[in-house]
């Protein structure tokens, strides 16, 4: 088994439109699939949201605003995910709930380097 | 490697909890800061409900989710009015301190005095200022969690009508500077009855099918009832008419499931699986209506009873029509209307009374709410087909087709069109 990193971002257009009633379901969907990739073992870590806001520190140490990303491109957060392989672990992403969202996930392998 | 197991449950948010959240924090903090602060309220209850769909999403919901997005809101309003330099003539004008004000929020927040605010601004949203599609608007809005463009497809209402709806509402409650007050004792009763207005027209959209269906609309149903049933618990407003309007509105709400097929289709009363209805709510419905005895019934009353009189037949042809056409004829006596005229035709006719019914839809056809009212053909075509005379019938229900808009009702109409011409 390999270790995978989901990396979304976007998902969050038109959220400021949302109506109670839809950020329900929103939460429901990714309840359930945080829920099933637990019971069933793939889901490692349901890992955490990132904040908007944050800066940068620049080659010559020059601290920057940002990222300025637009929200669509901006890392919004992640999971740990353990599947047999890439094509696996895809399939995985397909059934969370960002892609419906209207955002990216992205899926990494994790390199798996040691110090040994 | 060992995965932790979690010992309970983990916290599940109970039905509908965002959209009566969103209704439970708007009422407490514009009771607090006051209704000019309307707005900028609700987007910072709108902004506290998206920072918890986010927190919440990866690492699951907290035990207590309404105490985090309440603590969220509670900042976010204060930073606001902070920011805007408005924060001191706000305090000022609420006569209060931060400190006291989040106290005195955190009580108004707890189960036993919620319900005092929600009736306040139930009392807003229906004062008899606003105009009543704004009513209903705000209802929805303030009270309900409805988003604009719920609200415009829940009532058949384009975005931007929906829109005007609500900002003409809270205009007006801003100019005439409407307090978040209970009706003082003088206008109670006249107060009381707006309200009753605005709900029973809230449910009778939710449940109109006249445009077929959508599931929103059942939420408008389930929304009045909740709001009425809110209504019924309170000392003051518990009045027997507040108690029929509810046990009318859960006699229908008892029908809501059978009244669609599988494909999302309208189905007549006559057609319905009658296993369908909710027992349960038939039974609620008679326990109001049984707490709802005055000497003076009101409309509601009738109206509930008639409904609940079609909930205990095991079909049409075995509802005890007589007892409705009595019931029809007492709400005629209270609420003059030539819908209550023609409903009591249709129960004569199915009584057997099928001349006299006849004659008495003739007598208000050319009334100014008849006019190209599709259904008043509808019920002469079904008079003249229980009086067996089929091309009266078809005369009458192709009439009623040339008078209809909406497709699914021409559906029925045609499918009814080709079982006569073929009979």
């Amino acid at each position: 088994m390999a270790k995978f990193m989901f990396v979304y971002r976007g998902g969050d257009e038109g959220a400021a439109e949302a109506s109670p009633e839809q950020m329900q379901q929103a939460m429901m969907a990714w309840g359930n699939w945080i829920q099933s990739g637990m019971e069933a073992g793939w889901l490692l870590d349901g890992g955490d949201g990132l904040k908007a806001e944050g800066q940068v520190v620049q080659p010559d140490l020059t601290v920057i605003d940002g990222p300025f990303a637009e929200s669509k491109e901006l890392v919004g957060g992640y999971s740990m995910v353990e599947a047999a392989d890439l094509a696996a672990a895809v399939e995985l992403a397909k059934a969370c709930p960002m892609p419906a969202a209207g955002g990216t996930v992205e899926v990494r392998e994790l390199a798996g380097h040691t110090a040994e | 490697m060992p995965r932790e197991v979690t010992p309970s449950e983990p916290p599940q948010l109970v039905e509908h909890f965002f959209r009566h959240e969103s209704a439970k924090l708007i009422a407490v903090l514009t009771r607090a800061f006051g209704v000019r602060y309307l707005d900028l309220i609700e987007d910072k209850v709108q902004e506290a409900m998206l920072a918890a769909v986010q927190a919440w999403r990866q690492r699951g919901i907290p035990t207590n989710p309404a105490g985090w997005i309440y603590r969220v809101a509670r900042n976010r309003v204060l930073d606001a009015l902070r920011r805007e330099k408005i924060h001191q003539r706000a305090l000022a004008l609420a006569h209060q301190t931060e400190a006291a004000i989040e106290s005195l929020v955190e009580d108004w927040l707890s189960e036993d005095q919620l319900p005092d605010s929600l009736l306040r601004m139930i009392f807003v949203c229906c004062h008899p200022g606003l105009d009543r599609q704004s009513q209903i608007a705000m209802t929805l809005k303030i009270l309900c969690g409805f988003s604009i463009s719920e609200i415009a497809r829940g009532l058949l209402i384009s975005a931007e009508a929906a829109k005007k709806r609500v900002q003409r509402a809270k205009k007006t409650l801003a100019q005439q500077q409407i307090k978040i007050d209970l009706p003082p004792t003088v206008e109670l009763q006249s107060r009381l009855s707006v309200v009753h207005d605005v709900l029973y027209l809230m449910f009778n959209e939710g449940y109109s099918t006249s445009k077929g269906h959508e599931p929103l609309r059942d939420d408008i149903c389930e929304e009045a009832a909740r709001l009425c049933h809110l209504l019924c618990e309170h000392k003051t407003f518990s009045t027997p008419e507040t108690r029929a309007l509810l046990a009318l509105m859960l006699s229908h709400a008892a029908r809501l499931d059978a009244r669609v097929d599988s494909n999302g289709a309208v189905v007549l009363l006559a057609e319905q699986d009658r296993s369908l209805w909710d027992r349960k709510l038939i039974r609620f419905a008679e326990v109001w209506l049984e707490r709802s005895k005055t000497d003076s019934p009101s409309r509601f009353h009738m109206e509930a009873a008639i409904a609940l009189t079609h909930c205990h037949a095991a079909s049409v042809a075995e509802t005890h029509w007589p007892t409705i056409i009595k019931f029809y004829d007492h709400l005629l006596t209270i609420h003059d209307s030539p819908l209550y005229i023609l409903n009591r035709a249709i129960a004569r006719g199915e009584s057997g009374d099928v001349d006299s019914a006849l004659a008495e839809i003739e007598s208000i056809r050319n009334h100014r709410e008849m006019r190209n009212y599709f259904l008043l053909d509808c019920a002469v075509g079904r008079l003249q087909e229980l009086g067996s005379n089929v091309e009266a019938a078809i005369t009458a229900y192709s009439a009623a087709l040339r008078a209809s808009s909406a497709p699914h009702e021409q559906a029925l109409l045609n499918k009814k069109l080709t079982q006569l011409k073929a009979s």
